[in-house]
């Protein structure tokens, strides 16, 4: 898609998306983004879900059914993996707003990821262990 | 040695919706971008507009992205490219004049806006004495000719081309605005112009509109750093804020 067209001008985030243009900065952007999207959009669905409680065993037992099959944990894995995204790469930014670590972003970025992929990994083998 | 390069550039105008056009040109080994740009102009094709003047990254004036990065063509040889096609598009988030010129007003009334000024005294030698243009001049006369010298940024443009926060808030006062406010920050003890200069990067489309994506400080050709200015203008202001709070 030509984003210079000038009917697209009210588009031009569009250009987030360019990834000609991607360094680390920007991925870390990026994810931060998609993450915070997948996170508000999960809150609604868990607000939804716990209606079901209201209802009674009848409505909640086949959800829990269905809350222990494998594509479900999968589920669970992807939140998580967005929750530790979006935690640790907020606290770069916060840490960095306040003048902590602004010339060491990068490594700290690339540092914190680490810790993610880590604690993703040992949430990951916890949630299938049951 | 000459080589052959192909560049694929985006053409526009008022009344022309942007498209690519193909030129071929044949330049030296060694010469940057803007040579081949030049050479388009010259043997392909004169209606293209694009912008330049001093060719060694002092003017900012012809900066356009290659190949999706933002550059300053003039210092980028064409064999960091290996003789693959080139890409030439005008500078992001802003209006397009034609082709690769941009309209820079914008970003030139924000630097405005703190009273920037693109040259400053130069800092002192380490032993203290201030630094003298002696060149082709008897050294004692120099002596006592005071010597400026330019301020880091160029004004180029390129870390609001970068900037995604400026692709979703055209109002956004732009890194290097703020990294000017934070320049005339640093040299001013004026407790008054400090505080118009706080309230500058404070305002609605200042320093916390952006995101830190930190793509500005990655692309600035010039070690402007903005992005850093940016968070230690957010440091001032809270420190600010938070001495309002208590009183002080």
């Amino acid at each position: 898609m030509n984003l210079y067209r000038p009917d697209l001008k009210r588009f031009r985030f569009l250009r987030w998306f360019d990834f000609r243009s991607w360094r680390l900065g920007m991925i870390a952007y990026i994810l931060n983004r998609v993450t915070a999207i997948g996170l508000v959009l999960y809150l609604y669905i868990h607000l939804a879900v716990l209606t079901m409680l209201a209802q009674g065993p009848s409505s909640w037992d086949p959800f829990i059914r269905i809350a222990r099959a494998p594509w479900f944990l999968a589920l669970d894995v992807l939140l998580l993996a967005g929750m530790l995204i979006h935690g640790l790469n907020g606290l770069r930014i916060a840490l960095t707003g306040f003048g902590i670590g602004v010339r060491g972003q990068k490594p700290l970025f690339v540092a914190l990821m680490i810790v993610a992929a880590v604690a993703l990994i040992a949430g990951a083998l916890k949630i299938f262990a049951g | 040695m000459s080589i052959t390069l192909t560049l694929r550039i985006l053409r526009s105008r008022r009344d022309v919706m942007p498209h690519y056009e193909t030129f071929e040109v044949s330049v030296s080994d060694a010469a940057n971008v803007l040579d081949a740009i030049e050479q388009v102009w010259a043997h392909r094709d004169r209606k293209l507009m694009f912008r330049h003047a001093c060719h060694h990254a002092s003017c900012g004036t012809c900066a356009v992205r290659i190949n999706g990065r933002e550059k300053l063509p003039c210092i980028v040889p064409v064999a960091d490219y290996s003789g693959k096609p080139l890409t030439i598009e005008p500078l992001r988030n802003f209006d397009i004049v034609g082709d690769l010129v941009v309209d820079m007003a914008k970003f030139f009334q924000n630097q405005q806006a703190s009273d920037f000024v693109i040259t400053r005294p130069t800092e002192n030698e380490l032993v203290g004495k201030p630094i003298a243009y002696t060149g082709g001049m008897d050294p004692e006369s120099a002596s006592t000719i005071p010597f400026n010298r330019f301020e880091n940024c160029v004004e180029c443009g390129i870390c609001l081309s970068a900037c995604p926060t400026m692709a979703g808030d055209h109002k956004f006062f732009g890194p290097a605005g703020l990294a000017a406010i934070k320049r005339q920050l640093d040299k001013t003890t004026d407790p008054v112009e400090r505080k118009r200069l706080l309230e500058l990067a404070d305002g609605e489309h200042g320093v916390w509109r952006c995101h830190s994506a930190w793509e500005c400080t990655e692309a600035c050709p010039q070690q402007v750093f903005p992005a850093e200015s940016i968070m230690a203008l957010r440091k001032e202001i809270t420190k600010k804020h938070f001495r309002e709070l208590f009183g002080k």
